[in-house]
């Protein structure tokens, strides 16, 4: 058994730790207007599907944007503004047959109300139909697409939607 | 007797260092908390709350000597921070596909115009996010066309510098746009703005840039 000074001991260093640790979380909550550096979409689901061999068929993918930001839609209003688009790379052994975007919501900026966005915000999902040789592919979809705040703007990026796909 | 008066300040003080940082958790999360509803629910509101000094952004660079840069224009011809010295500059970070940027440009050319004659001028440097160079020809003339069109549409009337993402990181690592930094007569930042405010709150940098 320990000692009643060892409890009393032990007891004061736990608190201490705990006490450094809410501290540690406070001053980690440092103020910033950046907005966040992880991706601001994130593929959900499917991360397996069951096809027919070399038969074009329907999959939905499934993605979702952080609260507070939205992305362009697959047809902006402006020529300058960058479409969101699915792609899934050449000889991964299944092939993108065709692509069917949710079409977008309309909004606008505060600042510039008649200018009028076509974006995705929360989720939203892209309903692709791929036609896949026999076999066990694991394939990376890319979804590229640009994402904004209602005051700031990320680049351009390129996320990965893993899909293992079974045709048989 | 003294072992228990140790003890119970070391308790005494433990607790008073969870309750304030307690506090200042909450403080903190309510600060945050209205600040993101700020900005969702209206710029308007955020451009307001930037004028009265709650969300003003605040660079690391604010203070020193703007880094020196040169970079091409859309004419081909190299454009030096440094040839500027002795005039208040906007570097102005912007990109074609980024919206915000649209908002605020008719706004900077007014500006530009309004102050030119004091010895104000503008630096549009545009960051595509790809990290084009002149060597990858075909994203550099993809990117630099659609600059020009840009340009062309919105009548800018001050030099556009290509090739922004090559200068971003001796400005901090510039990537949310529009990000502006004011720089003063003698080469120094005094102002910074990350994100679209308001017309009022670049005047007032453009101000503050003329005047130190």
């Amino acid at each position: 058994m320990l000692g009643r000074n060892s409890r009393i001991g032990i007891g004061i260093a736990l608190a201490a730790g705990c006490a450094a640790i809410a501290f540690g979380q406070f001053i980690s909550n440092t103020p910033s207007h950046a907005l966040p550096k992880t991706p601001p979409v994130a593929y959900l689901y499917p991360e397996q599907v069951h096809l027919p061999a070399g038969k074009a068929s329907e999959v939905a993918l499934h993605f979702r944007i952080v609260e507070g930001m939205h992305i362009n839609s697959h047809t902006p209003h402006d020529d300058f503004l960058i479409p969101t688009t699915f792609s899934i790379p050449t000889g991964a052994g299944v092939r993108l047959d065709s692509a069917k975007y949710p079409a977008g919501n309309d909004i606008s900026l505060p600042s510039a109300p008649n200018m009028k966005l076509n974006v995705y915000s929360g989720e939203f999902v892209v309903q692709t139909h791929m036609v896949a040789t026999p076999g066990n592919h694991l394939i990376k979809g890319t979804l590229h697409f640009q994402a904004c705040n209602m005051s700031q703007c990320l680049p351009p990026q390129t996320i990965t939607a893993a899909i293992d796909v079974v045709a048989k | 007797m003294k072992r228990n008066t140790i003890v119970s300040f070391a308790v005494l003080f433990i607790l008073a260092t969870f309750a304030w940082a307690g506090w200042a958790n909450w403080e903190y999360r309510k600060q945050a908390a209205a600040r993101s509803a700020a900005m969702a629910a209206s710029g308007a509101d955020l451009a307001a709350d930037t004028s009265s000094g709650t969300l003003v952004f605040h660079s690391p660079l604010t203070g020193k000597p703007a880094p020196d840069f040169t970079l091409d224009d859309l004419n081909g011809k190299a454009v030096s921070l440094a040839n500027y010295r002795g005039k208040a500059v906007m570097i102005n970070f912007w990109a074609t596909w980024c919206t915000p940027c649209q908002i605020e440009t008719p706004w900077i050319v007014e500006l530009r115009d309004k102050y030119a004659s004091q010895g104000f001028e503008v630096l549009g440097v545009s960051s595509q996010g790809d990290d084009a160079t002149p060597k990858d020809k075909t994203l550099w003339d993809k990117d630099k066309a659609a600059i020009a069109k840009f340009a062309q549409q919105k009548k800018l009337p001050y030099p556009v510098l290509l090739g922004g993402d090559g200068i971003s990181k001796p400005y901090g690592g510039v990537e949310d746009l529009p990000t502006s930094f004011f720089v003063n007569r003698k080469g120094v930042v005094v102002a910074t703005e990350m994100g679209l405010t308001s017309e009022s709150d670049l005047e007032a940098d453009i101000q503050k840039a003329l005047k130190d």
